[in-house]
Order: C-alpha cells, then structure tokens, then sequence
C-alpha cells in the first residue's frame, strides 16, 4: 500500500527531478566537452563525473518526494527508486573507470574483455530492479502504471533504433554504437511517466 | 467504466486518502478507478464492493 501523502518539499529536494536529470546530462555533456577540447581525459575526467553521479541522488529523491505527494509511493516504489539510483551511480562510475582503463593499461585479451563487459554489468541489475519491481508491486494499478511506462520506453528504442539502422544502412547517418539503447530507453521510460501522468491530470479535471 | 465511487466515498464522508487505505491500495488507483482511468481488477472489485457491502455491479456500470 502507498504511503500517506506527503506535503511536496520546498528544499533542493523539492525541485521537479527533471530539473535534476537535466543538471546531470548538462554536467555530462559539460565533461565531454572539456575531452574533446583536452582539458579533461582519462583518470582527470573521473572525480568530475563522480561528482556528477552524485546529482542523482537528489534526483532520486525529488521523484519520491512528489510520488508520495502524488498518494503513489508505495513500498516496492520506494525500493525501486533505492535500486535505481544504486545501479546509476554504479553504470556511471564503471562506464568512467572502463574508458579510463581503456586509455591507461592498454589492456589486451581476458583484461580488455573484462573491461570492455564492466559498464555493461550496472545495467544486468536495471533489468533485475524492473523485474523485482513487477514482482514486489502489491497495487496493481502502479504496476500497470510503471509496465505501460516501460513499454513506452521500449517502443522508443525500437523505433530510433530501426530508423537510425535504415539511416546507418544507406549511408545518410555515422554509426552510433549499440549501448546508446539503455539511454533512450531510460528517456522513454521518463517520458511514459509524463504520459500518463498528464492523463491523469486530464481525467481529474471536471 | 463508469463507477459510483465518488458518490459512494462522499456518502461516507471518507477521503480518497481514507477509501485507499481501507482498500489497501494507493490513493493514486483511486482517483484513477474514480476517474474511469483505469478498470480494477476482479479481486480488487470485490474487495471494493465488499467494503460498500454493495453487488459489484451497484458500484460499477455498464458504459
């Protein structure tokens, strides 16, 4: 069962938690900024975005604040949104401290291969943090909430990626690589939310 | 599917709020089963209607 309702924070944690996923992608793109103009590369790059994984804390926390506002976090959101940010801040760091192995050890056989699976082990548990979500969730409509966002999520990814392969195919778009998926999946997934969320409003209004 | 939720919740003088924890449930699945958002489940309308001590079909109409 959810929570009771809570009064939405006026503090930083108040602040809607895209304000805080855009402040993380800005800080992000601000990083690879400074590498592609050289100011920043390799081991320099990762306490910068050790401090930028750190933005999704309060993320995390903004969207529970205005789930149990919304009469919506119950105990399996609660650990949902724990194991998300667990798992982000871990996809973050093992993505930064791969590509700086990458650039340091000039690594070769079993240690490349190990380095190159390592930012892909964080997103082996966001498949399992879904699924234990379905699993845990005792209020079935959060549950066909949360499925119908992640079905969202997963007909974006479909459709940029079949429309990007065509592209990439005839030759009229670079090659992106393939791990870009869980990213426009991870959007899809918010912008499910905003979708039905936005439904709702509508169905309220008299 | 519409329903006769809100008018059975005011009758009682109960808050969305009251009606979700005496279902066990969110207060978000109650607006939206009050909205005709979404359909509940069998078991949950069963659980609605036993709380109303109501048929299910009192408290929900064909549309």
């Amino acid at each position: 069962m959810a929570e009771k309702a809570e009064k939405i924070e006026t503090g930083l944690a108040g602040r809607h938690p895209a304000l805080w996923a855009l402040a993380f992608a800005a800080a992000m793109c601000a990083i690879a900024y400074g590498e592609y103009r050289g100011l920043l590369g390799g081991w320099r790059s990762l306490p910068f975005v050790a401090v930028a994984a750190l933005l999704l804390i309060p993320m995390t926390k903004a969207a529970s604040n205005r789930q149990a506002a919304a009469g919506a976090l119950s105990p399996a959101t609660r650990r949902y949104n724990q194991r998300m940010l667990i798992w982000s801040v871990g996809y973050v760091l093992c993505l930064g401290t791969a590509m700086t192995a990458r650039n340091y050890l000039d690594p070769q056989g079993a240690l490349l291969w190990a380095i190159a699976i390592l930012p892909s082990v964080p997103m082996v548990f966001f498949v399992w943090t879904l699924a234990r979500y379905v699993i845990e969730e005792e209020d079935e409509y959060l549950r066909h909430r949360q499925t119908s966002a992640a079905l969202i999520g997963l007909a974006l990814v479909l459709l940029a990626g079949t429309l990007w392969g065509f592209l990439e195919t005839f030759g009229v778009a670079p090659h992106i690589p393939a791990w870009w998926v869980v990213p426009i999946w991870a959007i899809g997934l918010g912008l499910g939310q905003a979708i039905m969320a936005s439904a709702e409003r509508r169905a309220t209004r008299p | 599917m519409k329903n006769r939720l809100k008018v059975l919740r005011a009758e009682r003088d109960w808050s969305q709020q009251d009606l979700a924890e005496r279902l066990e449930v969110s207060r978000q699945s109650v607006n939206a089963i009050e909205t005709g958002k979404y359909d509940p489940s069998l078991p949950l309308a069963f659980r609605i209607a036993d709380l109303f001590g109501m048929r299910i079909e009192e408290i929900f109409l064909r549309d």
